[in-house]
């Protein structure tokens, strides 16, 4: 469960694009009034990945000042977002067989069996971000708390996330230059995906992408659970490099043509149909076909949204993603890529929009991780999704003892 | 995760990270912030800090400097001083040990010291010394009880009569019932040791209380006859000797029960009492365990009867026991 001991608790995003910062008043452990935001331009991150620590230090740390002094307040602590290619995950299950004379479960059998499953050992240099509870088998049926079930067998799996040390190292001392403690560390499609959808959405299977500058994020929900979460370190910036060679521009040339006439899909039938690089007239101005950019970014977005669903492999069913695909993140807002994510995946895809209680200003996509990070968190410390956590005082101790 | 959290158990979790950057690292902001932190603690450790002085200042100046104290505490000067005693003691007396300046203050008072002072008199076992506000100090003793009585000789004036208590304390007492205090049988055979203004207390005092308050209780009769009690043999032979009127030496045995040898006592002297020729008993040895030695002196008329000693049977007959005892 996060801890949210702190009463100004701040939530951040460092990007391969911008550094979003938020700052949230916590009362009474769940409810969040956000009171400051804080934007920069990100600096030394590629990939997710800070690569200058100096240059990212002086930016992360304008955002976060620009937020406390929106705010009017200091933050205690820091909710951060993780993301970046080095992060891995995998599954790991655990069976005990229910001790109980009368076969019930008892909360002994829950410990057991959690602690089993989460008994794995990490490759050298790796450190864990997520341990991820998946539902508990009891016999075969999927229970949310097979606490005072009857049954026989006991099955849990743990979705383990885990990231390579040195690089959550540098992303905590970042924050840690601003003399700030990290509290939690969330990922970042974890964060996107919980404010995304809902938990309706989340039992029928989706599938959330958070497509950044650097990065692609994916979790994918089955069954109101976490069964995959994966990083992809392709992003906008495939998009916008491709276009940099193909039209023989400049990378922040090539960026101005991805946001004015990008597009997921090919619209433009008219090859002749031109556009013009600054649109000012002015010299060195100069006219690119339309459908080229097109073509371009289409195939790009197409060849992403690929990729992820190869890495996805035999997880993704459709017929398991009832709530279908819910895309954000810079690079959502090209147009067409919900039409070419549908085709890709199979089902229907849109573009995910911040629940109703979130300001207006903050809708846009590129919150949705910094937003999310509180989502996770506040939901998290309210639904106790761990029964291991409960504890029932001197029984489990005598359990333990005749154990 | 964080339901993680719940169950960061295996392997090396994120939380093992050292989040600490050394202040090379920091940037201007971040320093700023860390030396506004340090500020911070350094302001609430001095305020913390500035707290324990006042509380220490405070306690001490209770403990030490009454003036100082009664600077700050208004309080009226000591009009009364009220005692209440299980003894003897009166509030002249107590009046007179504390020796109170005329139109000190209450707050000015040391109690502590006032209390010592009555305790050093020896007759005070415990004193308790409060303020009653607005004028009153109350003053609450136990006293101790004398057990017997010693003539010491205190420099060059007259033999002077001290008391000791079941302490071992040597005190002069104050405000005995003459009676009460001419039942108290002498000590004898103890060297007295200076301490301070007083005497050390005297070893062994316990067991003499046990034997008297036994004898008291057991032998009334007898215990109004003893004269002396003396220590001079307690140490190196465990024995404490009794001089009575009727019988000038009878030993006791510290290490025996004081209750057998009392009724022994009682008895022997019935049965000396009883002797178609009584003779004079010079001694019994209480000491010995089932034997009990009984020295007697031959009267002047009965010149052929030896003074050897003679032996009582120690169980008495039934006729015997029907006759007057002080059991």
């Amino acid at each position: 469960m996060i801890s949210n001991s702190g009463r100004i608790v701040g939530a951040v995003e460092i990007g391969t694009g911008k550094i979003a910062v938020l700052v949230g008043e916590i009362a009474r452990g769940r409810e969040l009034n956000i009171i400051g935001v804080g934007l920069a331009q990100s600096h030394g991150v590629m990939k997710g990945e800070v690569v200058d620590y100096k240059a990212a230090c002086e930016a992360t740390h304008h955002a976060l000042e620009m937020a406390e002094k929106k705010a009017g307040a200091r933050m205690d602590a820091i909710w951060l977002a993780q993301t970046g290619g080095h992060l891995d995950g995998f599954a790991n299950e655990a069976t005990v067989n229910v001790q109980s004379a009368d076969n019930t479960v008892n909360q002994l059998d829950i410990e057991t069996v959690c602690n089993l499953a989460q008994q794995k050992d990490l490759p050298p240099g790796r450190t864990r971000i997520h341990a991820i509870r998946r539902p508990f088998r009891l016999d075969g049926r999927a229970v949310p708390d097979p606490e005072h079930l009857t049954g026989s067998r006991l099955d849990v799996g743990y979705w383990m996330v885990h990231g390579q040390e040195s690089k959550v190292s540098d992303n905590i001392h970042v924050v840690g230059g601003y003399h700030l403690e990290v509290r939690e560390l969330v990922l970042s499609s974890l964060a996107a995906g919980s404010l995304l959808t809902t938990t309706e959405e989340r039992s029928h299977g989706a599938l959330v992408l958070d497509i950044g500058k650097g990065v692609t994020d994916y979790v994918l929900y089955r069954d109101g659970h976490v069964l995959t979460t994966g990083v992809l370190p392709v992003g906008g910036d495939h998009l916008t490099n491709d276009l940099a060679i193909g039209l023989r521009v400049t990378t922040m040339q090539a960026e101005m043509l991805k946001l004015r006439h990008g597009r997921g899909t090919v619209q433009t039938r008219d090859k002749s149909e031109k556009v013009w690089l600054n649109g000012d007239m002015s010299f060195g101005d100069r006219q690119f076909p339309k459908a080229a950019i097109e073509t371009i970014t289409a195939a790009r977005t197409l060849e992403l949204l690929e990729v992820v669903r190869a890495q996805l492999g035999a997880k993704f069913a459709p017929e398991h993603c009832g709530a279908g695909v819910f895309l954000t993140g810079g690079t959502s807002k090209l147009p067409g890529i919900e039409e070419a994510a549908g085709r890709v995946f199979g089902l229907s895809a849109r573009r995910g929009e911040a629940p109703s209680w979130v300001k207006d200003e903050l809708k846009d996509p590129m919150f949705s991780t910094v937003l999310g990070i509180y989502q996770f968190g506040l939901r998290a410390a309210h639904e106790h999704p761990n029964p291991v956590r409960r504890k029932t005082g001197l029984l489990s101790g005598l359990a333990k003892i005749f154990s | 995760m964080s339901a993680d959290s719940a169950t960061a158990r295996a392997g090396r979790s994120w939380r093992e990270i050292r989040q600490e950057v050394t202040p090379r690292a920091m940037s201007r902001k971040g320093r700023f912030r860390q030396r506004l932190e340090w500020l911070k603690i350094s302001v609430l450790t001095a305020i913390v800090g500035g707290l324990a002085g006042v509380i220490y200042l405070a306690v001490h100046t209770w403990l030490d400097d009454r003036a100082a104290l009664a600077a700050i505490v208004e309080s009226d000067p000591v009009r009364q001083v009220s005692v209440e005693t299980d003894g003897t003691l009166n509030r002249k007396w107590v009046e007179d040990v504390l020796a109170l300046p005329r139109g000190t203050t209450l707050m000015e008072l040391d109690l502590p010291a006032l209390r010592d002072r009555l305790q050093s008199t020896g007759q005070v076992r415990v004193a308790v010394v409060k303020r009653s506000f607005p004028d009153m100090l109350a003053v609450t003793l136990q006293e101790r009880t004398p057990v017997a009585r010693m003539q010491v000789q205190v420099g060059l004036g007259p033999p002077r009569q001290f008391f000791v208590a079941k302490d071992g304390v040597v005190y002069d007492g104050f405000n005995y019932n003459p009676t009460m205090v001419a039942t108290l049988p002498w000590l004898d055979g103890v060297r007295l040791k200076r301490d301070g203004k007083g005497f050390a207390p005297v070893a062994g005092m316990d067991a003499v209380a046990d034997l008297l308050v036994t004898a008291q209780l057991q032998a009334p009769l007898l215990y109004r006859d003893w004269l002396v009690v003396s220590l001079a043999h307690l140490q190196e032979r465990d024995e404490i000797i009794v001089k009575s009127q009727e019988i000038p030496e009878i030993i006791f045995s510290r290490t025996e029960d004081f209750f057998k040898q009392v009724a022994r006592l009682d008895y022997i002297a019935d049965r000396a009492r009883q002797l178609p020729q009584p003779g004079q008993i010079q001694s019994i040895n209480l000491a010995l365990g089932g034997q009990v030695p009984v020295k007697l002196t031959t009267l002047p008329d009965d010149p052929a009867r030896p003074a050897n000693p003679s032996k009582f049977p120690l169980q008495p007959t039934n006729s015997q026991r029907k006759g007057p005892r002080d059991l």
